[in-house]
Protein backbone atom coordinates (compact mmCIF):
# COMPACT_ATOMS: atom_id res chain seq x y z
CA UNK A 1 0.00 0.00 0.00
CA UNK A 2 1.32 3.43 -0.88
CA UNK A 3 1.59 6.29 2.05
CA UNK A 4 -1.12 8.00 0.59
CA UNK A 5 -3.91 5.90 0.41
CA UNK A 6 -6.28 4.77 2.39
CA UNK A 7 -9.26 2.10 1.59
CA UNK A 8 -12.66 2.54 0.85
CA UNK A 9 -15.14 -0.48 0.50
CA UNK A 10 -11.45 -2.19 0.00
CA UNK A 11 -10.80 0.25 -2.91
CA UNK A 12 -7.38 2.41 -2.48
CA UNK A 13 -8.27 5.99 -2.29
CA UNK A 14 -5.47 8.87 -2.60
CA UNK A 15 -5.78 11.88 0.09
CA UNK A 16 -3.27 14.83 0.49
CA UNK A 17 -1.76 15.53 3.88
CA UNK A 18 -4.55 16.25 6.00
CA UNK A 19 -7.51 16.30 4.59
CA UNK A 20 -10.88 14.85 6.04
CA UNK A 21 -11.96 11.56 5.07
CA UNK A 22 -14.97 13.05 3.12
CA UNK A 23 -12.59 15.54 1.21
CA UNK A 24 -10.59 12.75 -0.33
CA UNK A 25 -13.76 10.92 -0.80
CA UNK A 26 -15.13 13.65 -2.64
CA UNK A 27 -12.09 14.34 -4.42
CA UNK A 28 -12.13 10.87 -5.92
CA UNK A 29 -15.74 11.69 -7.33
CA UNK A 30 -17.59 9.68 -4.52
CA UNK A 31 -20.86 11.47 -3.12
CA UNK A 32 -22.41 8.08 -1.75
CA UNK A 33 -20.84 7.46 1.01
CA UNK A 34 -23.29 4.09 0.99
CA UNK A 35 -26.18 3.05 3.86
CA UNK A 36 -26.21 3.49 7.37
CA UNK A 37 -27.34 1.01 9.93
CA UNK A 38 -31.17 1.89 8.95
CA UNK A 39 -30.19 1.11 4.89
CA UNK A 40 -30.10 5.72 4.53
CA UNK A 41 -27.94 6.71 2.26
CA UNK A 42 -25.11 8.58 4.14
CA UNK A 43 -22.90 11.16 2.08
CA UNK A 44 -21.06 14.81 3.84
CA UNK A 45 -23.61 17.68 4.72
CA UNK A 46 -23.23 20.29 7.24
CA UNK A 47 -19.03 19.94 7.40
CA UNK A 48 -18.50 20.67 10.87
CA UNK A 49 -20.09 17.36 12.76
CA UNK A 50 -23.70 18.81 13.51
CA UNK A 51 -25.20 16.45 11.40
CA UNK A 52 -23.83 12.85 11.46
CA UNK A 53 -24.99 12.60 8.15
CA UNK A 54 -21.38 11.34 6.76
CA UNK A 55 -21.00 8.47 9.46
CA UNK A 56 -18.65 6.00 7.69
CA UNK A 57 -16.54 2.86 9.63
CA UNK A 58 -13.02 3.80 10.30
CA UNK A 59 -11.50 0.75 10.82
CA UNK A 60 -14.25 -0.72 12.74
CA UNK A 61 -14.89 2.65 14.44
CA UNK A 62 -18.33 4.34 13.56
CA UNK A 63 -17.51 8.17 13.07
CA UNK A 64 -17.77 11.40 11.25
CA UNK A 65 -16.06 11.45 8.10
CA UNK A 66 -16.11 15.51 7.93
CA UNK A 67 -13.92 15.66 10.88
CA UNK A 68 -11.76 12.14 10.54
CA UNK A 69 -8.35 13.11 9.08
CA UNK A 70 -7.81 10.73 6.22
CA UNK A 71 -4.16 8.83 6.99
CA UNK A 72 -2.35 5.56 5.18
CA UNK A 73 -3.58 2.45 5.18
CA UNK A 74 -7.05 3.32 7.13
CA UNK A 75 -9.83 0.87 6.05
CA UNK A 76 -13.28 2.91 5.89
CA UNK A 77 -16.27 1.47 5.35
CA UNK A 78 -19.28 2.65 4.94
CA UNK A 79 -21.50 2.78 8.23
CA UNK A 80 -23.82 0.10 7.55
CA UNK A 81 -21.26 -2.02 7.58
CA UNK A 82 -22.04 -3.42 3.89
CA UNK A 83 -18.89 -4.32 1.67
CA UNK A 84 -19.03 -3.86 -2.58
CA UNK B 1 -5.63 26.76 41.57
CA UNK B 2 -8.49 27.39 39.40
CA UNK B 3 -9.64 24.77 35.98
CA UNK B 4 -11.27 26.08 33.76
CA UNK B 5 -11.92 24.57 30.41
CA UNK B 6 -13.36 26.34 27.32
CA UNK B 7 -14.89 24.21 24.26
CA UNK B 8 -14.38 25.17 21.11
CA UNK B 9 -11.36 26.98 19.07
CA UNK B 10 -13.18 29.66 17.26
CA UNK B 11 -12.68 33.53 17.76
CA UNK B 12 -14.93 33.08 20.92
CA UNK B 13 -13.23 30.23 22.67
CA UNK B 14 -9.60 31.85 21.60
CA UNK B 15 -10.35 35.09 22.92
CA UNK B 16 -11.98 33.47 25.78
CA UNK B 17 -8.69 31.85 26.78
CA UNK B 18 -6.73 34.53 26.01
CA UNK B 19 -8.77 36.86 28.36
CA UNK B 20 -7.81 34.32 31.06
CA UNK B 21 -4.51 34.15 30.55
CA UNK B 22 -4.02 37.47 30.88
CA UNK B 23 -6.06 37.62 34.10
CA UNK B 24 -3.21 34.49 34.93
CA UNK B 25 -5.73 32.34 35.02
CA UNK B 26 -4.67 28.46 33.79
CA UNK B 27 -7.40 26.84 31.01
CA UNK B 28 -7.53 24.13 28.39
CA UNK B 29 -9.06 24.72 25.73
CA UNK B 30 -10.64 21.77 23.25
CA UNK B 31 -11.27 21.62 19.91
CA UNK B 32 -12.59 18.33 18.19
CA UNK B 33 -11.01 19.13 14.65
CA UNK B 34 -7.29 18.52 14.42
CA UNK B 35 -6.80 23.03 13.54
CA UNK B 36 -7.83 26.03 15.56
CA UNK B 37 -9.72 28.77 14.21
CA UNK B 38 -13.44 27.78 13.80
CA UNK B 39 -16.03 28.26 11.17
CA UNK B 40 -14.21 32.00 9.66
CA UNK B 41 -10.73 31.57 10.68
CA UNK B 42 -10.46 27.38 9.19
CA UNK B 43 -7.30 26.86 8.42
CA UNK B 44 -5.72 25.05 5.20
CA UNK B 45 -4.56 21.69 6.76
CA UNK B 46 -0.98 19.54 5.35
CA UNK B 47 0.45 21.75 2.84
CA UNK B 48 -2.53 23.42 1.37
CA UNK B 49 -2.16 27.14 0.76
CA UNK B 50 -4.70 29.40 2.52
CA UNK B 51 -7.34 30.95 0.98
CA UNK B 52 -6.97 34.66 0.80
CA UNK B 53 -8.25 36.48 3.06
CA UNK B 54 -8.36 39.95 4.23
CA UNK B 55 -5.57 41.78 6.09
CA UNK B 56 -8.18 42.69 9.02
CA UNK B 57 -9.47 38.99 8.86
CA UNK B 58 -5.54 37.88 9.15
CA UNK B 59 -4.48 40.63 11.76
CA UNK B 60 -7.41 39.58 13.58
CA UNK B 61 -6.45 35.86 14.04
CA UNK B 62 -2.74 36.60 14.32
CA UNK B 63 -4.02 38.49 17.37
CA UNK B 64 -6.29 35.43 19.04
CA UNK B 65 -3.19 33.00 18.61
CA UNK B 66 -1.04 35.33 19.76
CA UNK B 67 -3.25 35.41 22.90
CA UNK B 68 -3.28 31.55 23.52
CA UNK B 69 0.74 31.34 22.65
CA UNK B 70 1.23 30.98 26.70
CA UNK B 71 2.03 27.96 29.29
CA UNK B 72 -1.62 28.80 31.08
CA UNK B 73 -3.12 27.86 27.94
CA UNK B 74 -3.52 24.06 26.91
CA UNK B 75 -4.35 22.85 24.13
CA UNK B 76 -6.46 19.72 23.58
CA UNK B 77 -7.23 19.27 19.43
CA UNK B 78 -9.09 16.56 18.33
CA UNK B 79 -10.98 16.19 21.52
CA UNK B 80 -15.19 16.32 21.53
CA UNK B 81 -16.90 17.74 24.10
CA UNK B 82 -19.45 15.05 25.12
CA UNK B 83 -21.81 16.73 27.80
CA UNK B 84 -21.60 17.59 31.32
CA UNK B 85 -22.29 14.03 34.21
CA UNK B 86 -24.57 13.99 37.19
CA UNK B 87 -21.60 14.77 39.18
CA UNK B 88 -19.88 17.69 37.42
CA UNK B 89 -17.50 15.95 35.46
CA UNK B 90 -16.60 17.10 31.84
CA UNK B 91 -16.97 14.16 29.39
CA UNK B 92 -14.23 14.59 26.61
CA UNK B 93 -13.97 11.59 23.36
CA UNK B 94 -10.68 11.27 22.35
CA UNK B 95 -11.10 11.51 17.84
CA UNK B 96 -7.72 9.48 17.42
CA UNK B 97 -8.72 6.68 19.62
CA UNK B 98 -12.44 7.27 20.80
CA UNK B 99 -12.06 6.99 24.41
CA UNK B 100 -13.79 8.57 26.56
CA UNK B 101 -12.09 10.87 29.99
CA UNK B 102 -13.82 12.74 32.72
CA UNK B 103 -12.58 15.74 33.12
CA UNK B 104 -12.90 18.45 36.53
CA UNK B 105 -13.46 21.76 36.37
CA UNK B 106 -14.21 24.57 38.29
CA UNK B 107 -15.63 26.88 35.31
CA UNK B 108 -16.85 25.68 31.85
CA UNK B 109 -17.00 27.80 29.08
CA UNK B 110 -18.78 26.51 25.60
CA UNK B 111 -17.78 27.64 22.77
CA UNK B 112 -19.02 25.79 19.99
CA UNK B 113 -20.25 27.91 17.71
CA UNK B 114 -23.20 27.78 15.08
CA UNK B 115 -24.87 25.44 13.15
CA UNK B 116 -26.79 26.34 9.49
CA UNK B 117 -30.48 26.57 8.80
CA UNK B 118 -31.35 24.44 5.72
CA UNK B 119 -35.09 24.81 4.09
CA UNK B 120 -36.64 21.40 3.63
CA UNK B 121 -37.12 20.92 0.13
CA UNK B 122 -37.75 17.47 -1.53
CA UNK B 123 -34.42 16.04 -2.48
CA UNK B 124 -32.39 17.95 -0.21
CA UNK B 125 -31.06 15.09 1.71
CA UNK B 126 -29.23 13.42 -1.79
CA UNK B 127 -25.90 12.84 -1.93
CA UNK B 128 -24.36 15.69 -3.74
CA UNK B 129 -26.27 18.38 -1.96
CA UNK B 130 -24.59 19.67 1.13
CA UNK B 131 -24.69 23.12 3.18
CA UNK B 132 -22.76 26.14 1.53
CA UNK B 133 -20.68 26.06 5.31
CA UNK B 134 -20.03 22.18 4.29
CA UNK B 135 -18.28 23.47 0.89
CA UNK B 136 -16.48 25.85 2.11
CA UNK B 137 -15.14 24.14 4.97
CA UNK B 138 -13.34 21.43 2.14
CA UNK B 139 -12.24 24.42 -0.03
CA UNK B 140 -10.88 26.36 3.04
CA UNK B 141 -8.77 23.35 4.52
CA UNK B 142 -7.85 22.10 0.87
CA UNK B 143 -8.04 25.28 -0.69
CA UNK B 144 -9.16 23.58 -4.01
CA UNK B 145 -12.39 24.71 -5.05
CA UNK B 146 -14.98 22.18 -5.35
CA UNK B 147 -14.86 20.42 -8.88
CA UNK B 148 -17.90 20.26 -11.55
CA UNK B 149 -21.09 23.09 -11.97
CA UNK B 150 -22.15 23.94 -8.47
CA UNK B 151 -25.61 26.17 -8.00
CA UNK B 152 -25.51 27.93 -4.22
CA UNK B 153 -29.05 28.67 -3.00
CA UNK B 154 -30.89 29.74 -0.09
CA UNK B 155 -30.36 32.97 1.62
CA UNK B 156 -28.23 35.32 3.61
CA UNK B 157 -24.47 36.95 3.10
CA UNK B 158 -22.88 33.38 3.45
CA UNK B 159 -24.06 32.30 -0.34
CA UNK B 160 -21.77 35.64 -2.10
CA UNK B 161 -19.09 35.29 0.41
CA UNK B 162 -18.84 31.44 -0.49
CA UNK B 163 -19.04 32.32 -4.23
CA UNK B 164 -16.28 35.27 -4.10
CA UNK B 165 -14.32 32.56 -2.22
CA UNK B 166 -14.98 29.95 -5.18
CA UNK B 167 -14.01 32.89 -7.85
CA UNK B 168 -10.81 33.35 -6.64
CA UNK B 169 -10.09 29.69 -6.17
CA UNK B 170 -10.79 28.77 -9.86
CA UNK B 171 -14.21 27.71 -10.21
CA UNK B 172 -16.98 29.93 -9.76
CA UNK B 173 -20.53 28.84 -9.03
CA UNK B 174 -22.69 28.09 -11.82
CA UNK B 175 -25.63 29.98 -10.77
CA UNK B 176 -26.30 32.06 -7.17
CA UNK B 177 -30.36 31.95 -6.13
CA UNK B 178 -30.71 34.48 -3.42
CA UNK B 179 -34.54 34.60 -1.84
CA UNK B 180 -33.27 38.27 -0.11
CA UNK B 181 -32.50 41.01 -3.01
CA UNK B 182 -29.92 42.84 -1.26
CA UNK B 183 -29.21 45.31 -4.14
CA UNK B 184 -32.93 46.51 -3.53
CA UNK B 185 -32.16 48.11 0.21
CA UNK B 186 -29.47 51.12 -0.59
CA UNK B 187 -30.81 52.97 2.26
CA UNK B 188 -30.35 49.90 5.09
CA UNK B 189 -27.10 49.26 3.07
CA UNK B 190 -26.24 52.64 4.27
CA UNK B 191 -26.45 51.80 7.30
CA UNK B 192 -23.58 49.46 7.40
CA UNK B 193 -21.40 53.04 7.08
CA UNK B 194 -21.21 52.64 10.73
CA UNK B 195 -19.37 49.03 10.60
CA UNK B 196 -16.53 49.96 8.16
CA UNK B 197 -14.87 46.26 8.14
CA UNK B 198 -18.85 44.61 7.79
CA UNK B 199 -19.08 46.95 5.10
CA UNK B 200 -15.71 46.64 3.02
CA UNK B 201 -15.99 43.03 2.88
CA UNK B 202 -19.74 42.71 1.86
CA UNK B 203 -18.90 45.58 -0.55
CA UNK B 204 -15.65 43.27 -1.99
CA UNK B 205 -18.07 40.15 -1.93
CA UNK B 206 -20.71 41.52 -4.00
CA UNK B 207 -18.41 43.38 -6.51
CA UNK B 208 -16.30 40.28 -7.07
CA UNK B 209 -19.73 38.47 -7.82
CA UNK B 210 -20.92 41.43 -10.04
CA UNK B 211 -17.65 41.59 -11.80
CA UNK B 212 -17.51 38.11 -12.27
CA UNK B 213 -21.02 37.68 -14.54
CA UNK B 214 -22.45 34.62 -12.80
CA UNK B 215 -26.13 34.97 -12.93
CA UNK B 216 -26.89 36.01 -8.98
CA UNK B 217 -30.75 35.36 -9.19
CA UNK B 218 -32.25 37.64 -6.38
CA UNK B 219 -36.04 37.43 -5.41
CA UNK B 220 -35.40 33.83 -6.54
CA UNK B 221 -35.90 30.04 -4.34
CA UNK B 222 -35.12 26.56 -5.28
CA UNK B 223 -38.27 24.40 -4.50
CA UNK B 224 -36.60 20.82 -5.40
CA UNK B 225 -33.80 18.75 -6.48
CA UNK B 226 -33.86 15.17 -8.16
CA UNK B 227 -31.10 13.12 -9.41
CA UNK B 228 -30.74 12.19 -12.93
CA UNK B 229 -28.25 10.21 -14.37
CA UNK B 230 -24.74 11.55 -12.41
CA UNK B 231 -26.22 14.89 -11.80
CA UNK B 232 -28.50 16.68 -9.44
CA UNK B 233 -31.36 18.49 -11.06
CA UNK B 234 -32.55 21.87 -9.25
CA UNK B 235 -36.14 23.39 -10.05
CA UNK B 236 -35.85 26.93 -9.34
CA UNK B 237 -38.74 29.74 -8.97
CA UNK B 238 -37.73 33.04 -10.41
CA UNK B 239 -38.68 36.17 -9.42
CA UNK B 240 -41.07 36.63 -12.25
CA UNK B 241 -43.39 33.53 -11.67
CA UNK B 242 -41.04 31.16 -14.07
CA UNK B 243 -39.64 28.19 -13.11
CA UNK B 244 -36.16 26.69 -14.79
CA UNK B 245 -34.67 23.75 -14.32
CA UNK B 246 -30.77 23.88 -13.53
CA UNK B 247 -28.60 20.59 -14.18
CA UNK B 248 -25.84 20.79 -11.53
CA UNK B 249 -22.80 18.47 -10.16
CA UNK B 250 -23.30 19.93 -6.68
CA UNK B 251 -25.62 21.77 -4.96
CA UNK B 252 -25.17 24.17 -1.45
CA UNK B 253 -28.23 25.02 0.41
CA UNK B 254 -28.07 27.71 3.24
CA UNK B 255 -30.57 29.68 5.21
CA UNK B 256 -28.88 31.58 6.86
CA UNK B 257 -27.33 30.49 11.09
CA UNK B 258 -28.45 29.72 14.54
CA UNK B 259 -26.87 28.85 17.68
CA UNK B 260 -25.18 25.34 17.84
CA UNK B 261 -26.76 25.00 21.96
CA UNK B 262 -28.38 21.70 21.53
CA UNK B 263 -27.59 19.26 23.66
CA UNK B 264 -25.54 21.63 25.49
CA UNK B 265 -26.24 22.31 29.89
CA UNK B 266 -27.70 25.46 30.37
CA UNK B 267 -25.20 28.77 31.53
CA UNK B 268 -25.80 28.90 35.39
CA UNK B 269 -23.14 31.67 37.13
CA UNK B 270 -23.34 29.75 40.66
CA UNK B 271 -22.73 25.66 41.42
CA UNK B 272 -19.52 22.97 40.18
CA UNK B 273 -18.74 23.77 37.17
CA UNK B 274 -19.78 27.36 36.72
CA UNK B 275 -21.14 27.32 32.96
CA UNK B 276 -20.54 30.03 30.55
CA UNK B 277 -21.50 30.38 26.81
CA UNK B 278 -19.46 32.26 24.35
CA UNK B 279 -19.86 33.74 20.59
CA UNK B 280 -21.91 32.36 18.02
CA UNK B 281 -23.58 29.79 20.28
CA UNK B 282 -24.83 31.52 23.26
CA UNK B 283 -25.94 34.13 20.03
CA UNK B 284 -25.21 33.83 16.16
CA UNK B 285 -23.72 37.56 16.02
CA UNK B 286 -20.74 36.83 13.49
CA UNK B 287 -17.14 36.99 14.17
CA UNK B 288 -16.76 40.68 15.80
CA UNK B 289 -19.32 39.39 18.42
CA UNK B 290 -17.54 36.50 18.95
CA UNK B 291 -14.07 37.84 19.98
CA UNK B 292 -15.89 40.63 22.17
CA UNK B 293 -17.82 37.93 24.19
CA UNK B 294 -15.11 35.41 24.53
CA UNK B 295 -13.58 38.39 26.21
CA UNK B 296 -16.75 39.04 28.31
CA UNK B 297 -16.62 35.39 29.63
CA UNK B 298 -12.90 35.26 30.20
CA UNK B 299 -13.50 38.06 32.21
CA UNK B 300 -16.58 36.82 33.65
CA UNK B 301 -15.14 33.55 34.97
CA UNK B 302 -12.60 35.34 36.02
CA UNK B 303 -14.59 37.52 38.25
CA UNK B 304 -16.83 34.86 39.62
CA UNK B 305 -13.79 32.28 40.55
CA UNK B 306 -12.10 35.05 42.18
CA UNK B 307 -15.52 36.29 43.81
CA UNK B 308 -15.11 39.97 42.94
CA UNK B 309 -17.82 41.86 40.63
CA UNK B 310 -17.27 41.58 37.41
CA UNK B 311 -17.39 45.15 34.86
CA UNK B 312 -18.43 44.10 31.60
CA UNK B 313 -20.39 46.83 30.20
CA UNK B 314 -17.51 47.76 28.00
CA UNK B 315 -18.04 44.07 26.11
CA UNK B 316 -21.76 44.26 25.88
CA UNK B 317 -21.67 47.84 24.18
CA UNK B 318 -19.71 45.87 21.35
CA UNK B 319 -21.99 43.23 21.52
CA UNK B 320 -24.93 45.21 21.04
CA UNK B 321 -23.08 47.12 18.02
CA UNK B 322 -22.95 43.70 16.44
CA UNK B 323 -26.78 43.11 17.20
CA UNK B 324 -27.44 46.36 14.97
CA UNK B 325 -25.11 45.31 12.57
CA UNK B 326 -27.09 41.60 11.90
CA UNK B 327 -30.39 43.33 12.44
CA UNK B 328 -29.45 45.72 9.15
CA UNK B 329 -28.23 42.71 7.22
CA UNK B 330 -31.21 40.62 7.87
CA UNK B 331 -33.44 43.39 6.88
CA UNK B 332 -30.94 43.94 3.70
CA UNK B 333 -31.14 39.90 2.96
CA UNK B 334 -35.03 39.59 3.94
CA UNK B 335 -36.81 37.11 1.30
CA UNK B 336 -38.19 39.62 -1.42
CA UNK B 337 -40.80 37.48 -2.31
CA UNK B 338 -42.43 34.76 0.59
CA UNK B 339 -40.88 31.44 0.26
CA UNK B 340 -43.00 28.42 -0.38
CA UNK B 341 -44.74 27.37 3.03
CA UNK B 342 -43.73 24.45 5.02
CA UNK B 343 -47.14 23.26 4.68
CA UNK B 344 -47.29 23.09 0.92
CA UNK B 345 -44.03 20.39 0.77
CA UNK B 346 -45.04 17.33 -0.52
CA UNK B 347 -45.62 13.99 1.97
CA UNK B 348 -42.29 12.56 0.97
CA UNK B 349 -40.19 15.00 1.49
CA UNK B 350 -37.74 14.19 4.30
CA UNK B 351 -38.17 16.13 7.40
CA UNK B 352 -35.80 14.33 9.61
CA UNK B 353 -32.85 12.80 7.76
CA UNK B 354 -31.54 10.89 10.35
CA UNK B 355 -34.56 9.12 11.43
CA UNK B 356 -36.06 8.94 7.92
CA UNK B 357 -39.55 11.29 8.71
CA UNK B 358 -41.00 12.76 6.15
CA UNK B 359 -43.91 15.52 6.18
CA UNK B 360 -46.48 12.80 5.43
CA UNK B 361 -45.49 11.39 8.33
CA UNK B 362 -45.80 13.94 10.52
CA UNK B 363 -49.51 14.81 9.03
CA UNK B 364 -50.42 11.48 9.82
CA UNK B 365 -49.38 12.01 13.82
CA UNK B 366 -51.12 14.95 13.46
CA UNK B 367 -54.44 13.52 12.73
CA UNK B 368 -54.38 11.66 16.30
CA UNK B 369 -57.58 12.65 18.07
CA UNK B 370 -56.38 16.48 19.96
CA UNK B 371 -53.07 16.07 18.19
CA UNK B 372 -49.55 15.47 19.85
CA UNK B 373 -47.38 17.74 21.96
CA UNK B 374 -44.03 18.57 20.45
CA UNK B 375 -42.36 16.07 22.80
CA UNK B 376 -45.12 13.11 21.80
CA UNK B 377 -44.22 14.05 18.50
CA UNK B 378 -40.50 13.08 19.09
CA UNK B 379 -40.93 10.35 21.00
CA UNK B 380 -43.64 8.47 19.16
CA UNK B 381 -43.07 10.37 15.86
CA UNK B 382 -39.19 9.57 16.28
CA UNK B 383 -38.81 13.09 15.18
CA UNK B 384 -35.31 15.19 16.25
CA UNK B 385 -34.40 11.30 17.95
CA UNK B 386 -31.57 10.86 15.42
CA UNK B 387 -27.97 11.20 15.49
CA UNK B 388 -27.62 14.53 15.12
CA UNK B 389 -30.57 15.40 17.76
CA UNK B 390 -32.71 17.83 15.84
CA UNK B 391 -29.97 20.11 14.46
CA UNK B 392 -31.06 19.91 11.24
CA UNK B 393 -34.81 19.12 11.90
CA UNK B 394 -36.08 20.33 15.29
CA UNK B 395 -37.00 23.48 13.76
CA UNK B 396 -38.46 22.62 10.60
CA UNK B 397 -40.45 20.45 12.22
CA UNK B 398 -41.77 22.97 15.19
CA UNK B 399 -42.44 25.53 12.30
CA UNK B 400 -44.54 22.81 9.93
CA UNK B 401 -46.79 21.68 13.31
CA UNK B 402 -47.48 25.49 13.65
CA UNK B 403 -48.62 25.62 10.35
CA UNK B 404 -50.68 22.83 10.36
CA UNK B 405 -52.34 23.31 13.47
CA UNK B 406 -52.92 26.99 13.96
CA UNK B 407 -55.95 26.64 16.95
CA UNK B 408 -52.63 25.15 19.27
CA UNK B 409 -49.91 26.50 21.12
CA UNK B 410 -47.07 26.66 18.66
CA UNK B 411 -44.06 23.85 19.99
CA UNK B 412 -40.94 25.27 20.40
CA UNK B 413 -37.91 23.70 19.22
CA UNK B 414 -36.69 22.49 22.49
CA UNK B 415 -39.95 21.04 23.35
CA UNK B 416 -38.62 18.68 20.31
CA UNK B 417 -34.88 18.71 21.13
CA UNK B 418 -35.00 18.49 25.02
CA UNK B 419 -32.26 19.19 27.08
CA UNK B 420 -29.95 15.81 26.32
CA UNK B 421 -26.40 15.17 25.92
CA UNK B 422 -23.87 13.79 24.92
CA UNK B 423 -23.88 16.25 21.93
CA UNK B 424 -23.06 13.24 19.65
CA UNK B 425 -23.78 9.28 20.13
CA UNK B 426 -20.79 7.59 21.73
CA UNK B 427 -20.70 4.24 23.16
CA UNK B 428 -21.77 2.92 26.00
CA UNK B 429 -18.56 0.47 26.86
CA UNK B 430 -16.59 3.61 25.59
CA UNK B 431 -18.47 5.87 28.62
CA UNK B 432 -18.11 3.06 30.67
CA UNK B 433 -14.65 2.81 30.22
CA UNK B 434 -14.36 6.73 31.41
CA UNK B 435 -15.86 6.02 34.58
CA UNK B 436 -12.84 4.23 35.58
CA UNK B 437 -10.28 5.87 34.02
CA UNK B 438 -8.33 8.55 36.39
CA UNK B 439 -9.14 12.07 35.55
CA UNK B 440 -6.52 14.01 34.76
CA UNK B 441 -6.78 17.54 33.26
CA UNK B 442 -2.83 17.35 32.54
CA UNK B 443 -1.77 15.94 29.52
CA UNK B 444 -1.95 18.35 26.51
CA UNK B 445 -3.05 17.13 22.70
CA UNK B 446 -1.61 19.09 20.05
CA UNK B 447 -2.20 16.88 17.32
C1 LIG C 1 -20.77 27.80 7.73
C2 LIG C 1 -20.51 29.11 8.38
C3 LIG C 1 -19.83 30.10 7.68
C4 LIG C 1 -19.60 31.33 8.26
N1 LIG C 1 -18.95 32.30 7.55
C5 LIG C 1 -18.77 33.52 8.12
C6 LIG C 1 -18.16 34.57 7.43
O1 LIG C 1 -17.77 34.40 6.26
N2 LIG C 1 -18.01 35.78 8.07
C7 LIG C 1 -18.44 35.98 9.37
O2 LIG C 1 -18.28 37.07 9.94
N3 LIG C 1 -19.00 34.99 10.03
C8 LIG C 1 -19.20 33.78 9.44
N4 LIG C 1 -19.83 32.81 10.13
C9 LIG C 1 -20.25 33.08 11.48
C10 LIG C 1 -19.13 32.54 12.32
O3 LIG C 1 -19.64 31.43 12.97
C11 LIG C 1 -18.57 33.58 13.27
O4 LIG C 1 -18.09 34.66 12.59
C12 LIG C 1 -17.43 33.06 14.15
O5 LIG C 1 -16.68 32.05 13.51
C13 LIG C 1 -18.05 32.58 15.41
O6 LIG C 1 -17.06 32.23 16.30
P1 LIG C 1 -17.32 31.16 17.44
O7 LIG C 1 -16.02 31.02 18.13
O8 LIG C 1 -18.51 31.56 18.20
O9 LIG C 1 -17.71 29.82 16.67
P2 LIG C 1 -16.91 28.95 15.61
O10 LIG C 1 -15.96 29.76 14.85
O11 LIG C 1 -17.91 28.17 14.86
O12 LIG C 1 -16.07 27.94 16.51
C14 LIG C 1 -16.65 26.88 17.23
C15 LIG C 1 -15.60 25.80 17.39
O13 LIG C 1 -16.08 24.82 18.32
C16 LIG C 1 -15.77 23.55 17.85
N5 LIG C 1 -16.73 22.63 18.44
C17 LIG C 1 -18.08 22.58 18.22
N6 LIG C 1 -18.66 21.63 18.96
C18 LIG C 1 -17.66 21.04 19.67
C19 LIG C 1 -17.63 19.99 20.62
N7 LIG C 1 -18.76 19.34 21.01
N8 LIG C 1 -16.43 19.64 21.15
C20 LIG C 1 -15.28 20.29 20.77
N9 LIG C 1 -15.25 21.29 19.88
C21 LIG C 1 -16.43 21.67 19.35
C22 LIG C 1 -15.86 23.67 16.36
O14 LIG C 1 -15.12 22.65 15.71
C23 LIG C 1 -15.31 25.05 16.10
O15 LIG C 1 -13.93 25.06 15.87
C24 LIG C 1 -20.04 31.55 9.57
C25 LIG C 1 -20.71 30.54 10.26
C26 LIG C 1 -20.95 29.33 9.69
C27 LIG C 1 -21.67 28.26 10.45
S1 LIG D 1 -21.02 16.26 7.34
FE1 LIG D 1 -22.32 16.72 9.02
S2 LIG D 1 -21.37 15.54 10.58
FE2 LIG D 1 -20.03 15.26 8.93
Amino acid sequence: MSDNTFLWQGQPIAFTAGESIAAALTAAGIMNFGPDMAGRDTRYFCGIGACQGCLVQVDGRLTESCLTPASAGLQVTNAGGTHG
Amino acid sequence: MAEVIIIGGGPAGLSAAGTLAKAGIASTLLEQRATLGGAIHRQPVGSAKPVSVSTAARHRFERLMQGIATPLVRLRVSTTFLGIDGDGCMLTESRTDGTVAALKADAVILATGAVEKIRPVPGWDLPGVSTAGGLQVMLKETSTPPKGRILLAGNGPLLIALAAQMIRAGNPPLMIVEAGNPLAHPVAAFGLLAHTTLLREATGYTLDVLRSGIPWKRGACLTGITARDDALEATILHADGRTEIVAADRIALHDGIRENDIGLPAARNNGKPIILKAGDCRQALGVFAAVADGERAGSEAASLLRGNKAALTRFERRIDRQVAAQRLLAHIFAPALPLPPLSALPDDCTLCRCEGRTVGDLKALLTVKDGLSGREVKHNGRFAMGSCQGRFCAANTAALMAALRPDVPAPTLRDLTGQRWPVRPVSIAALIGAASNETTNDHEVRS
